[in-house]
């Protein structure tokens, strides 16, 4: 059984804020924006599915 | 389905790993592919206030309930019959909608899908496994 790999450490770099869209299989980030109503405007012309997540955000409040 | 831990932006210890499940919400006619993080010590998932808007969900007109943490309490809207896909499963749950929250914060827990799959961590290979219950 294949192990379903991400890295989102890696996927943001770059993205200091707004929100992404990140491909099926993780690999990269297809589309992004300022806010998520446009990142998800400009993924409506994608075909493929798009996980959407927001940059910049600090994520370590994740941690318990 | 096995999945590797992932590392956090702006997290460079690789020390710090987390469990997160790639999942797709449906509602109504809506729906939001993100991630969540699988928390064992989560009684029940959680989402954003932010992803219950992008769902549709009328949260507002749900009242509210208050939460307890150990950094302290929240307020919480509970809405049931959520839709959710992981890979090819699919299931129903209720979900704690948190007001004030990063709108990234989604969580599973033990009243969702630790009731529909048996879920492995094998933190010593940073990845787990979700077997979900054929009945």
């Amino acid at each position: 059984m294949n192990t379903i790999k991400m890295n989102l450490e890696k996927l943001l770099k770059g993205y200091k804020s707004g929100w992404v869209g990140i491909a099926e299989d993780f690999s990269s980030v297809i589309v992004s924006g300022r806010n998520l109503k446009e990142t998800r405007k400009k993924a409506s012309k994608i075909k493929e599915k798009i996980y959407f997540f927001p940059a910049g955000e600090t994520y370590s409040n994740y941690i318990g | 389905m096995k999945f590797s831990y992932s590392q956090l932006p702006g997290i460079t210890s690789k020390v710090v790993l987390v469990p997160l499940v790639p999942l797709t919400f449906r509602y109504k006619n809506h729906d939001f592919a993100t991630f969540a993080l699988v928390d064992s010590g989560a009684v029940g998932a959680v989402i954003s206030t932010v992803i219950a808007d992008e769902l549709g969900i009328k949260w507002r007109e749900v009242p509210a309930m208050i939460g307890y943490t150990l950094s302290g309490e929240f307020r919480a809207h509970l809405v049931e019959n959520i839709r959710v896909e992981i890979g090819d499963a699919e299931f129903l749950l209720s979900l704690n909608i948190v007001e004030g929250i990063s709108p990234f914060r989604c969580v599973l827990g033990q009243r969702d899908l630790f009731k529909k799959a048996k879920v492995i961590f094998e933190g010593y290979k940073n990845q787990f496994e979700i077997i979900f219950k054929h009945n």
